[in-house]
């Protein structure tokens, strides 16, 4: 019988394969983290580094046990949902050596207009203002608690609050129509705006009773036939009604 | 600053319709276009060099090596461009010491070491490894020793021997026809998988890919054949021309026709994004697309094929012709490359807008590092020629 010799040339690719396999398996050993894969894809020790880190923020509930003042007045404000440390910064020491450690206090404008800078893309309803224009020169906290912001007194134009919508109607055919034609609001609206929401349109007919063809409106006013204009569909599905484009 | 501020304020200058912050620049710049590109190319020349070997076309044996030591040169700086893109590459070979599988882009690192280590590096050993033992015996100094060490020792040249490095090259090129499919298909994959950019995901990605980079790789061959048999002052072998030409004429038209086929099916499905689509082939990309890619880089080449390979012209001028619609095909698939890589980032994900690419000439991805890198794969394989003589002549045996 033959006997089945292995070819030399597979004998040596084999050993340098094999000297290739115990490099990869030294170069994992030395290279690869011990605590890697414990955990999922990544290095368990991490965690516990991250762990020591010493800690910078204390948390509000921290802050509330000696300035009880502060948090209740806040608590029932429009900052009620803003932390301590948001405005103060990371006050961590301070907790723990109030005498020692003086957190930051955020004085300036420009601490406030972090957020309340006018932005188009902020949500619609959130407090904005226009730097430059609302009460320059002088620091917000002379009008403005800061831990009960509460306007001095109640705003009176809905564009204080909606200042992007309103802009945006200023320049749009709308232009004449008030808000509260087209939105019903009540003046709690405006001194606390979530408990009572203004109504808004609902159906194709409230936009009928200026555009349809036979409403007694000014006679510029296009006109459209209410019936069969946009088929079922409406009418702000199509046009922004604090924008309407037409032609 | 001021630099990048004036950047930015002559992009935007050029950006139309509505795009996002984050888009105003592209993330993928040129060096992710050679990337590809190279790929392409590696694939493509072994594809031709496994026809001499599975499928026994004796026509194309004189560039069986030569195509070979193309690829693996190719191959040797296809991940740079990648890893000069995304910075330290010093941590590139971890990848591979904790491997992640569900990321597609790990396990290329993967595919690449296979195709690397036990496609091409192994079936060139094999299939040089009885010329190296004899050069080992006929030349002195630092080459003998080279050849040694290249040979492991593995002196036996019997013909015993030597039959099994031919059966080993077989089994090799059989695995390897595959893998190629895998390491091309798989950028493609890459690309096509991207579900949120509708340039890019088509499941017939991969294919077109692979199709266009068996074009590349074919043309790459052709040119360089006809270019060094030239430079030895020997005439090339008008078989193996015509041969290579023919194959080069049916990919490019299968290439042609799964691209259309992928072009109709957008038209017919008409998504959301088919008016930004068709936006961006008539204004950003109308050059490179229309012009460069479809008819300078293939309708012009399979003309110019067809014409050369079927006429009764001499053979002088064939072999121009053959060589001009090789040289017509790497800009064209140069130029598909950019079309998807580029094109796929020039429209805002709101499908409303439009932005430009601005090419740095120096920095990390400038032109000149682009540059660098594709002739970087030429230098190298003049090394590997230099070594490894592939041509006819040069077999001991
Ligand atoms: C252990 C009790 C204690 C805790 C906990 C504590 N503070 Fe104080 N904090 C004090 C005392 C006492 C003062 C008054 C020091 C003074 O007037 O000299 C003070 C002063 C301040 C001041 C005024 C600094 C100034 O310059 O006038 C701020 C702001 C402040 N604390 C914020 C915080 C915040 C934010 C936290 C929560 C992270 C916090 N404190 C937690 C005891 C505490
Ligand atoms: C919206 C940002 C903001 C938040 C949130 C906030 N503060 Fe203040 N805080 C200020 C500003 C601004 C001042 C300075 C007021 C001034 O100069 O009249 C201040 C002053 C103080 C003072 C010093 C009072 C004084 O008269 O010197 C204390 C103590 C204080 N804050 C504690 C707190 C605590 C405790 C909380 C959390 C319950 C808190 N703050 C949350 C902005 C904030
Ligand atoms: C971290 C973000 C943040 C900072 C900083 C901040 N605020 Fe506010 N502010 C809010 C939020 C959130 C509300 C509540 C909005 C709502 O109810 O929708 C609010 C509400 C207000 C309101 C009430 C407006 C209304 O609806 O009548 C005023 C006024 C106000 N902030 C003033 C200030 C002043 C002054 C400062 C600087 C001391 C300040 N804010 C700093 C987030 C912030
Ligand atoms: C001179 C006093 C004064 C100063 C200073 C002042 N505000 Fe006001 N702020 C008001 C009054 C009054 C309103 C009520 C709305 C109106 O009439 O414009 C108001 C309204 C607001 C509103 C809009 C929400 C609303 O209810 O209309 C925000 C937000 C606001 N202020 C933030 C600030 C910020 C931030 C600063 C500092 C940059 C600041 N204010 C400085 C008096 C002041
Ligand atoms: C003090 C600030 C403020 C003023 C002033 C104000 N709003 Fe609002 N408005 C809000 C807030 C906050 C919301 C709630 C936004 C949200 O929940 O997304 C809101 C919501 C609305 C909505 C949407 C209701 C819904 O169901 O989505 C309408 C409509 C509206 N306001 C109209 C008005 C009109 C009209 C005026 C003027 C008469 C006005 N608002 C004045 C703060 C204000
Ligand atoms: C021509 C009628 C019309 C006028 C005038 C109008 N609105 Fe509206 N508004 C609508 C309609 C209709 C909707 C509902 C749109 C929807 O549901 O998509 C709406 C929605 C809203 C909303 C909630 C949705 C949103 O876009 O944020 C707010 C807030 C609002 N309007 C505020 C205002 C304010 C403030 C003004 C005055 C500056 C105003 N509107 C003027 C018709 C009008
Ligand atoms: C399906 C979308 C759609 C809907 C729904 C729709 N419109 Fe239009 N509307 C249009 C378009 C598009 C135009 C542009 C003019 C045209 O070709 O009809 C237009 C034009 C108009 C014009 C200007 C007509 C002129 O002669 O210039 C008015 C006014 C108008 N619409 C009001 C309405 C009103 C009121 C409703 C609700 C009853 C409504 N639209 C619903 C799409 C719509
Ligand atoms: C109180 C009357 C009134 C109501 C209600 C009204 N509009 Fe208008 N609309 C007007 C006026 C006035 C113009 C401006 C006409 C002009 O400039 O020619 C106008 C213009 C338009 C235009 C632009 C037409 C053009 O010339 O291009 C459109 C679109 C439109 N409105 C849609 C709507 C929609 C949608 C609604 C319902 C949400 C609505 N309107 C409710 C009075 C009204």
């Amino acid at each position: 019988m033959r006997t089945f010799r292995i070819p030399d040339q597979v004998a040596r690719l084999a050993v340098l394969f094999a000297v290739a396999v115990v490099a990869l398996v030294v170069v994992r050993h030395i290279f690869v983290p011990k605590s890697f894969g414990k955990l999922g894809h990544y290095r368990a020790a991490a965690v516990d580094e991250i762990a020591s880190q010493s800690v910078r923020y204390a948390g509000m509930q921290t802050c509330v046990e000696c300035h009880t003042e502060e948090a209740e007045k806040k608590s029932s404000s429009f900052h009620r949902g803003l932390a301590c440390e948001v405005c103060h910064g990371p006050a961590s020491e301070h907790a723990s050596d109030p005498e020692a450690k003086k957190p930051f206090v955020p004085r300036e404008r420009g601490a406030c207009l972090y957020c309340h800078n006018y932005l188009p893309s902020r949500p619609t309803g959130f407090p904005q203002i226009l730097e430059k224009l609302h009460n320059p020169m002088k620091p917000c906290p002379t009008c403005h608690n800061p831990h009960d912001p509460t306007p001095p007194h109640v705003p009176g134009t809905c564009s204080a609050c909606h200042a992007s919508i309103a802009r945006i109607k200023a320049i749009s055919h709308h232009d004449s129509l008030e808000c509260e034609t087209c939105h019903e609001a009540s003046p709690q609206h405006r001194q606390d705006p979530r408990s009572a929401l203004p109504k808004k349109p609902t159906n194709r007919e409230f936009c009928g009773k200026c555009h349809a063809q036979n409403a007694p409106s000014a006679k510029e006013i296009r006109r459209i036939d209410l019936a069969t204009h946009g088929g079922r569909y409406l009418c702000w599905q199509c046009h922004y009604p604090h924008y309407p484009e037409g032609r | 600053m001021d630099e990048l501020f004036k950047q930015l304020a002559e992009s935007l200058s050029q950006v139309s319709g509505f795009i996002y912050p984050n888009e105003a620049e592209l993330h993928w710049a040129l060096l992710v276009v050679i990337y590809p590109y190279l790929t392409g190319l590696v694939a493509g020349a072994f594809i031709l060099a496994s026809l001499e070997k599975v499928f026994k076309v004796k026509e194309v044996e004189p560039t069986y090596r030569l195509a070979m030591l193309t690829a693996l040169a190719f191959l040797i700086v296809a991940p740079m461009p990648l890893l000069a893109h995304l910075g330290h590459p010093e941590r590139s070979f971890e990848i591979f010491l904790t491997p992640h599988f569900e990321s597609a882009m790990a396990m290329f690192g993967f595919v690449y070491a296979w195709y690397l280590m036990v496609v091409l590096l192994l079936e060139i050993w094999f299939e040089y490894r009885a010329d190296v033992v004899k050069w080992s015996e006929s030349q002195k100094g630092w080459r003998r020793l080279a050849y040694r060490l290249i040979s492991l020792g593995s002196n036996d040249i019997s013909p015993k021997a030597v039959a099994f490095d031919q059966k080993a090259v077989h089994t090799i090129t059989l695995i390897g026809i595959p893998s190629a499919f895998l390491l091309h298909g798989y950028v493609g994959f890459i690309f096509g998988s991207v579900k949120a950019n509708p340039w890019w995901s088509s499941v017939l990605m991969p294919i077109v890919f692979l199709f266009s980079a068996i074009v590349s790789g074919i043309a790459l061959v052709l040119l360089l054949y006809y270019f060094t048999t030239l430079v030895r002052r020997k005439t090339p072998e008008m078989s193996c021309l015509n041969k290579l030409a023919s194959f080069l004429l049916y990919t490019l038209i299968v290439d042609l026709s799964l691209e259309t086929l992928d072009f109709i099916h957008r038209l017919y499905e008409s998504e959301e994004s088919i008016k930004i689509l068709s936006e961006l082939i008539f204004s950003k990309l109308f050059l490179s697309l229309t012009i460069v890619q479809i008819l300078l880089g293939t309708i012009g080449p399979i003309l110019l094929l067809a014409i050369a390979r079927f006429s009764r012209l001499p053979d002088e001028l064939k072999r121009v012709g053959y060589f001009i619609a090789a040289l017509l095909i790497q800009v064209g698939i140069f130029s598909t490359r950019w079309n998807v890589v580029i094109g796929g980032q020039l429209f805002s994900k709101s499908l409303r807008g439009l932005t430009v690419y601005k090419m740095q000439l120096v920095g990390a991805e400038g032109l000149l590092v682009g540059i660098g890198f594709l002739i970087l794969p030429f230098l190298i394989l003049f090394l590997l020629v230099k070594l490894l003589p592939p041509w006819q002549e040069s077999r001991s045996s």
